[in-house]
């Protein structure tokens, strides 16, 4: 075993930690954190499709499970479209189940999908827009950073945005004026 | 010339003859593959960091390289797989005791110009044979186009419901007139799940527009995410890598599925070429694809496929993208997706790696419409030639993603479709749908056989209902409401997919039981003759069995 695959791999496991931190930090961990980190453990043989195989693990971002995702549920008003969203808790389970087949940039985008459940979908757009080209200054992108981690803890995004930000000022693809 | 032979003058009024042709030129891209100009392979790391690839060193890296060599390049598997002889990895790509996760770990480490110049090696069959062993999805599939060139929401109703009948795993439309796109994802959305629950949808619109509608659940999944290889032609699209990675995010965070889309030709038809091979630059756009972490990729030229069509070993080099994508790990949706050829031969011909070796999804898309109402330029294969590859799959023993429909299922289907959508529209308020039109859906063949619709009306109409706020749960409502609780239930089937993420994952479909296949549960495992997809006894029973076979019970004796 190599000194780089070491290293690397004690990274992998740096990194690993430093997520479980902070999914216990958001309320939207919660199902990994009731059912205990074992169950976490997921196998793409066995727990895939998890609505499927572990529909236990799975919640709307209301709370409420599949099986409530009811025609009758519909008509009464009980579902609202809020309940036929993503959670974050979701998306990282889905992000270890990506890994386990070794597609960690498939992981980590799943990761970066996790952290913008807490963005609104108008402002998610709205940054959309401010990173294609000549679109914004250098100071707008990294204000968008601070508000991406500051206001809704997305950090990998944050740091995406900071990353652009150089980027385009290299580049000369910052908005002059 | 003064007298003319009559076999040349035959010749020349071939349909093939009034396609174009041009030399070589590689100053200014237009060579397939293999330019002299395209630089030669090369890679430094310094403490994990990619500090020169290619030839270029990292203060010099353009956008897509530092791309590519920050989120897609592994340094744990590069200094291996550069070091090895290029033809000995082409060697490997078609050897069976070589297993498609090898391949796939090496191909982590390559650079842009290690992996053309390891396809450079290949020639078409055994391109073929790579597809066939690398693609994710072990069982192949196919998508369809569902347009028309006025928009008309009942026409795309009965036409998605008919081609989700005929087998086709995803849908795509796109508008004519771009306020009519409400509409028209809504008449998909209808149409699809009342031919078969479980079809994914989408509606290509500006990025923006289309994530809008994603939101709101009108669609399933998003393709029309384009990248491209240069950083000119990138900017000119009005986007940079970073901002199509945090794109791709976005619809992960609304559970919605994606890919990007790139092709060959699309930098030489924008001007940028950089006098690099089409090829090359393609590859790079696999590679930042991968980086950005999206499951899988739209590409084999798509709209561009006039370009490589055109000079030498173009069609090959198509075939060679697609399977750069699936070499990483990617879904492929590989083309034949717009008019080609005026020549029956030669679009034949242009199919036949992707149809004979299989991909993820064979064409993106096959025109469920006439070629007249195909509102991406046509499509190499038409409904019109639907009879044809039927008898294709059934001539070569292929799964072609499509099954043989008799004409009674389909008019019931279609009717079906267009009342459905008329009880929506008239539950959301939206223009009145008339049991003309309804009627006209049901027998049409294109746009031509439906009464026209008071255009400025629906338009006006589909802005509002953006306006409103309405969802896919007002869908759901409205046909329950009026007796179509089977559509009601595949809609909100197919709501309900965004909540677990299963279909997220790379090459995800749905069956209509809305269970997901994809290359997580339904990974590749060909390891030659015997193994990886075979046709079962149920499918190829199907495929064989085409009504215009005799047979002896129906001969007079």
């Amino acid at each position: 075993m190599d000194a780089r695959y070491i290293e690397q791999l004690v990274r992998e496991v740096i990194k690993q930690m430093s997520n479980v931190a902070g999914e216990e930090n958001t309320p939207a961990a919660s199902a990994c954190a009731q059912v205990g980190k074992a169950e976490c453990d997921l196998q793409p043989g066995k727990d895939y499709p998890l609505a499927e195989k572990r529909p236990e693990l799975i919640r709307t971002a209301t709370g409420k499970k599949l099986e409530e995702l009811t025609i009758e549920n519909v008509l009464n008003g009980r579902i609202t479209p809020q309940d036929v969203r993503i959670t974050p808790d979701a998306l990282l389970m889905q992000a270890r189940i990506a890994e386990a087949c070794g597609r960690k940039q498939l992981a980590q985008n799943f990761r970066r999908a996790a952290e913008l459940t807490r963005v609104p979908d108008e402002r998610i757009l709205e940054i959309y827009n401010a990173l294609r080209p000549y679109r914004s200054t250098r100071a707008e992108l990294l204000a968008i950073a601070d508000e991406l981690e500051q206001k809704y803890g997305a950090r990998i995004n944050a740091a995406f945005v900071r990353e652009a930000a150089d980027v385009y000022e290299r580049r000369g693809r910052l908005r002059t004026a | 010339m003064a007298k003319r032979s009559k076999r040349f003058e035959v010749l020349a009024k071939r349909p093939v003859n009034q396609d174009g042709f041009v030399a070589e030129w590689p100053e200014v891209g237009l060579i397939a593959m293999n330019s002299p100009f395209d630089p030669k392979p090369s890679l430094k790391i310094e403490n994990g960091r990619v500090v020169e690839m290619d030839g270029k060193r990292r203060e010099d890296f353009d956008m897509i390289e530092q791309f590519i060599a920050d989120y897609f390049i592994d340094v744990s598997v590069a200094p291996e797989v550069m070091t090895m002889d290029s033809a000995q990895i082409a060697r490997m790509i078609v050897d069976i005791n070589v297993p498609r996760t090898e391949i796939a770990r090496l191909a982590q480490g390559m650079t842009p110009a290690k992996v053309v110049e390891v396809l450079g090696h290949m020639n078409i069959v055994e391109i073929m044979m790579g597809m066939m062993k690398m693609r994710a999805r072990k069982t192949p599939a196919n998508q369809c186009h569902v347009t028309n060139l006025r928009d008309n929401p009942v026409q795309i109703a009965a036409d998605a419901a008919e081609a989700a009948l005929r087998g086709f795993a995803e849908q795509e439309t796109t508008v004519g007139v771009v306020r009519y796109a409400p509409f028209n994802a809504l008449s998909l959305l209808v149409g699809s799940q009342t031919g078969r629950g479980g079809v994914l949808t989408q509606c290509a619109l500006e990025e923006a527009t289309e994530l809008q509608l994603g939101m709101r659940g009108l669609t399933s999944y998003a393709e029309t995410i384009s990248v491209y290889g240069t950083e000119q032609v990138f900017v000119d699209g009005d986007d940079t890598p970073w901002s199509k990675a945090f794109l791709a995010s976005a619809y992960a965070s609304r559970g919605l599925k994606m890919r990007f889309t790139s092709g060959t030709g699309s930098e030489v038809q924008m001007g940028y070429a950089e006098g690099k091979s089409m090829l090359y630059l393609e590859a790079r756009c696999v590679m930042l694809t991968k980086g950005a972490g999206v499951q899988g990729l739209q590409n084999g030229s798509i709209s561009c496929i006039g370009v490589p069509g055109a000079v030498p070993t173009g069609i090959r080099a198509v075939a060679a993208e697609n399977l750069i994508t699936m070499m990483l790990d990617l879904e492929v949706a590989s083309g034949n997706d717009q008019t080609f050829s005026h020549s029956d031969i030669r679009r034949t011909a242009r199919l036949l790696p992707q149809f004979a070796a299989g991909t993820d999804f064979i064409f993106s898309g096959y025109s469920a419409v006439p070629n007249y109402d195909n509102m991406f330029a046509g499509s190499n294969f038409d409904i019109e030639d639907m009879d044809d590859y039927l008898i294709l799959q059934r001539d070569l023993m292929v799964d072609g993603g499509v099954r043989p429909v008799s004409e009674e299922e389909v008019v019931a289907v279609r009717n079906r479709a267009a009342r459905a959508l008329q009880a929506v529209f008239k539950e959301l308020g939206l223009p009145e749908i008339t049991d003309e039109e309804v009627e006209a859906a049901t027998y049409a063949h294109g746009s031509e056989d439906m009464p026209p619709r008071k255009v400025a009306e629906d338009l006006k109409a589909a802005q509002d209902m953006i306006a409103r706020g309405v969802t896919g749960l007002d869908v759901v409502k409205a046909l329950a409401k009026h007796g179509f609780e089977d559509i009601a239930q595949n809609i909100l089937n197919m709501l309900k997919q965004r909540v677990s993420g299963d279909y997220l994952h790379t090459s995800a479909i749905l069956d209509q039981h809305f269970h997901v296949i994809s290359a997580v549960n339904d990974l590749n495992d060909y390891r030659g003759p015997g193994t990886g997809y075979r046709l079962s006894k149920e499918r190829w029973e199907e495929i064989k069995n085409i009504v215009q076979a005799l047979r002896p019970e129906d001969m007079e004796i």
